[in-house]
C-alpha cells in the first residue's frame, strides 16, 4: 500500500457482496502495534545470542582440546575431560562468567515465560484499560479478525524467532552432549532443545493473552502467568515427561553418554526380590567402595555379591518422539488458551 | 429511513438496568442531539447501536434495518466513544494508516486536507495532541470512513469552549457536506442547540421526548434548552420512587 494517489474514495457498501478487510492490511496494524514488543524481544533475544555465541566458541575451542588428547584412557586426558566438566559445565562460582552452562541454562528456564508474558498480557488488556478497544472494536474489519490477526500474529512469530534460537542452544550444549556429562533428557537441556523452547514460549504467551482478556488488566495477567507457567514447567519435568512413554526396565548401572533418562533405580537380592532404601543403606558396604572416585564401584561391589541394580530407562532414541508430545500439547493448549481469548471479546461487552 | 431503531431494549450490568424498555426510532437525515443526566443510558444505548455491547433484552438495528454489530452496521457507522480513545502511542500519520488498514472504505485526501486545515502535524504522537486536537482527530478517522451514520458519545465534554465551538462546526460542515446522520450525546444542551435538529431526552433508561426541533419548538413555544429542562424534571419525577436496582 503506498498514500496519495492509490487512495481514492471507495464508495459506500451497496447491495453487493461485502468482501472483508483484507488479513494483510489488518496484519500490518497488529505488526504497527507491536513494534515495541518486537523491538524488545529482539533486543533481550539478541543480547542472550551474544553471550551464548561467545561461550559457544570458547566451549567448542576448549573441547577440541579434550577430543585431540590420545589415549582417550590416559590419565593426563581424564584429567583434561573432567576440568573441561568443572569449568564449563558447571560447580563454580563464577559460573556466569566462566561460561557454566549449568548456570547458563537455568537462568534460561524463565526466558520462555519472560517472553510470552511480555508480549502476551498486555495485547487485549492494553485496549480494554485505555478504552482503544472502542475504537478499534467498532471499525469495518470488525472484532472477530482483529482479534484473530492480534493474537495469532504475534504467535507465529515469537513460535518462529524462538524456535530459530533453539540452533544456538544446540550449539551452545554440543560439547556437554558429546562429552556425554550430560543428556538431553536432563530437564535444563531438554527445555532448550528440540521444539520445547518454542513450545514453551508459546504456551507462555497464549496464557498471558488469556488472562488478560480475562483480567482486563495487564500486571495481574503477567503475574499470574508467571506463576502458573512456573508451576505446570515445573510439574511437567518431574511428573508428566517421565510418562509420554512406558520407560524401559534393564538391569545393570548404565550411565554415562547413551544411557538415556533414567527415572528410577533399584537394587534386587540374590534371591529376586526387590530391596527397600532403608535395606540398601544398611548393606555392609566397605568405605573403599563407598569413598570410591570410580562411579562403577559401588554397581561392581553389588554385582560381586549376587545383588542386582535394575533402573528404568527412557532411552536416548526416544529424545525426538518426547519433544513432539511435549510441543504437540503445548501446542493444543495453547490454541484452545488463544481460541478462548478470541471467544472472549466476541461475546465482551462495553 | 432509521438510523438506530431499538425495540424494547434493555441491558443490565450485573444487577443494575442501564436502559430499560426503551423502544425509540432515530431517523436519518437529522443532527440528533441524545439528551440526559449523567447515568441515564445515553452511552449504554450508543454502545449497543454501534454493536459494542449486546443487548440483554430487546433489539437494536441501525441504517434501516441492519442488525447492530453486524459486518454491515459496522462499516456503515462511525462511532466515536467519549474522550476519543485513540493508540497515544502513534504519530497521527500511522494512527490514520491503522484506522486506513481496518476499513475497506477511507478517503485518505479527505483526511489529509482536514488534518492540514486543522493544523494537526502528520508527525506528532497522538499522545502529545490537545484535547481539542485529539477530538478532532477522531472526527477526522470517522469522517474518511464515510460513514451513513456518524455517532459521537459525549464529544463536548473532555474540551474547552473554543474547542467545543471549532467542533460542533466541523460536525455541523461535515453533516452538510456528506449528507451524513450524525447522532450525538451530551449531558450539556447548551452547546448543542445551535446545530441539533431533532432530540431526544433520555432519564433513567426511558424516552422522555423525542421530536424534531422545530415541531418542538413549535408545540412548545418555549427555548429548548427550557424544554429539555421541563421534561428531564418531568423524567426524574416521574420515576422518582421505583426501583431501578430490580
Amino acid at each position: 500500500m503506498t498514500t496519495g494517489a492509490t487512495s481514492t474514495t471507495a464508495s459506500p457498501p451497496a447491495t453487493a457482496a461485502r468482501r472483508p478487510v483484507p488479513w494483510t492490511s489488518i496484519g500490518w496494524v497488529t505488526l504497527r502495534q507491536r513494534r515495541g514488543a518486537m523491538i524488545g524481544v529482539s533486543a533481550l533475544l539478541g543480547l542472550i545470542a551474544l553471550y551464548l555465541v561467545i561461550m559457544a566458541i570458547i566451549e567448542n575451542h576448549a573441547y577440541t582440546a579434550v577430543t585431540a588428547c590420545h589415549p582417550a584412557a590416559a590419565v593426563k586426558c581424564q584429567q583434561l575431560a573432567q576440568a573441561f566438566s568443572a569449568t564449563y559445565w558447571g560447580g563454580s562460582s563464577s559460573a556466569l562468567r566462566s561460561g557454566g552452562a549449568q548456570t547458563v541454562s537455568s537462568l534460561m528456564f524463565v526466558v520462555p515465560v519472560l517472553l510470552g508474558a511480555f508480549v502476551g498480557a498486555p495485547l487485549i488488556s492494553r485496549e480494554l484499560e485505555t478504552g482503544t478497544f472502542r475504537f478499534a472494536w467498532t471499525q469495518g474489519a470488525g472484532r472477530t479478525r482483529w482479534a484473530v490477526s492480534t493474537l495469532v500474529l504475534p504467535a507465529l512469530l515469537l513460535t518462529a524467532v524462538t524456535g530459530a534460537f533453539t540452533a544456538l542452544f544446540w550449539w551452545y550444549f554440543r560439547p556437554f552432549l558429546a562429552d556425554g556429562q550430560v543428556s538431553e533428557f536432563l530437564p535444563l537441556a531438554f527445555g532448550l532443545l528440540g521444539v520445547a523452547f518454542a513450545a514453551w514460549t508459546l504456551f507462555a504467551f497464549a496464557l498471558a493473552a488469556f488472562t488478560g482478556t480475562l483480567f482486563r488488566r495487564t500486571v495481574p495477567a503477567m503475574a499470574v502467568t508467571l506463576i502458573v507457567y512456573i508451576v505446570l514447567a515445573i510439574g511437567t519435568a518431574t511428573t508428566i515427561r517421565p510418562h509420554y512413554a512406558a520407560p524401559v526396565t534393564e538391569s545393570g548401572w548404565n550411565h554415562g553418554a547413551g544411557a538415556g533418562w533414567v527415572i528410577s533405580s533399584w537394587v534386587k537380592a540374590p534371591d529376586g526380590h526387590q530391596l527397600s532404601q532403608a535395606a540398601v543403606s544398611s548393606l555392609p558396604i566397605p568405605a573403599s567402595v563407598q569413598n570410591s572416585q570410580s562411579p562403577d564401584a559401588f554397581n561392581n561391589w553389588l554385582t560381586s555379591h549376587g545383588y542386582t541394580m535394575w533402573q528404568s530407562v527412557q532411552p536416548d532414541s526416544r529424545f525426538w518422539q518426547f519433544q513432539l508430545t511435549e510441543g504437540g500439547w503445548l501446542l493444543i493448549v495453547s490454541a484452545l488458551l488463544i481460541g478462548g481469548a478470541v471467544w472472549l471479546i466476541r461475546r465482551r461487552g462495553a | 429511513m432509521n438510523v438506530i431503531e431499538s425495540t424494547a431494549l434493555g441491558k443490565r450490568y450485573r444487577r443494575t438496568w442501564a436502559l430499560r424498555d426503551c423502544t425509540l426510532d432515530i431517523p436519518g437525515g437529522h443532527i440528533v442531539a441524545l439528551v440526559g443526566p449523567n447515568g441515564a443510558g445515553k452511552t449504554t444505548l450508543l454502545t449497543m447501536a454501534v454493536g459494542l455491547t449486546k443487548p440483554t433484552e430487546g433489539g437494536v438495528t441501525v441504517l434501516g434495518g441492519i442488525p447492530a454489530g453486524s459486518p454491515d452496521a459496522l462499516e456503515g457507522i462511525a462511532f466515536v466513544a467519549q474522550d476519543a480513545p485513540l493508540y497515544r502511542n502513534l504519530p497521527v500519520a500511522d494512527m490514520l494508516r491503522v484506522a486506513r488498514s481496518l476499513n475497506r472504505c477511507w478517503d485518505q485526501r479527505r483526511a489529509d486536507d482536514r488534518l492540514e486545515r486543522l493544523a494537526i502535524p502528520s508527525r506528532q504522537k497522538v499522545g502529545e495532541l490537545s484535547g481539542g486536537q485529539k477530538a478532532q482527530l477522531a472526527l477526522t478517522i470517522a469522517l474518511a470512513r464515510r460513514p451513513g451514520l456518524l455517532v459521537l458519545d459525549e464529544p463536548l465534554a473532555a474540551l474547552d469552549p473554543v474547542a467545543r465551538d471549532d467542533f460542533m462546526a466541523s460536525v455541523v460542515e461535515a453533516a452538510r457536506e456528506d449528507d451524513i446522520s450524525v447522532v450525538l450525546s451530551s449531558h450539556v444542551l447548551a452547546e448543542l442547540e445551535r446545530v441539533a435538529t431533532y432530540l431526544i431526552v433520555l432519564t433513567r433508561g426511558q424516552v422522555q421526548v423525542a421530536g424534531s426541533v422545530k415541531d418542538l419548538l413549535a408545540s412548545h413555544g418555549a427555548g429548548l434548552e427550557e424544554i429539555a429542562l421541563r421534561h428531564l424534571r418531568a423524567g426524574v419525577g416521574a420515576t422518582t420512587g421505583t426501583d431501578t436496582q430490580r
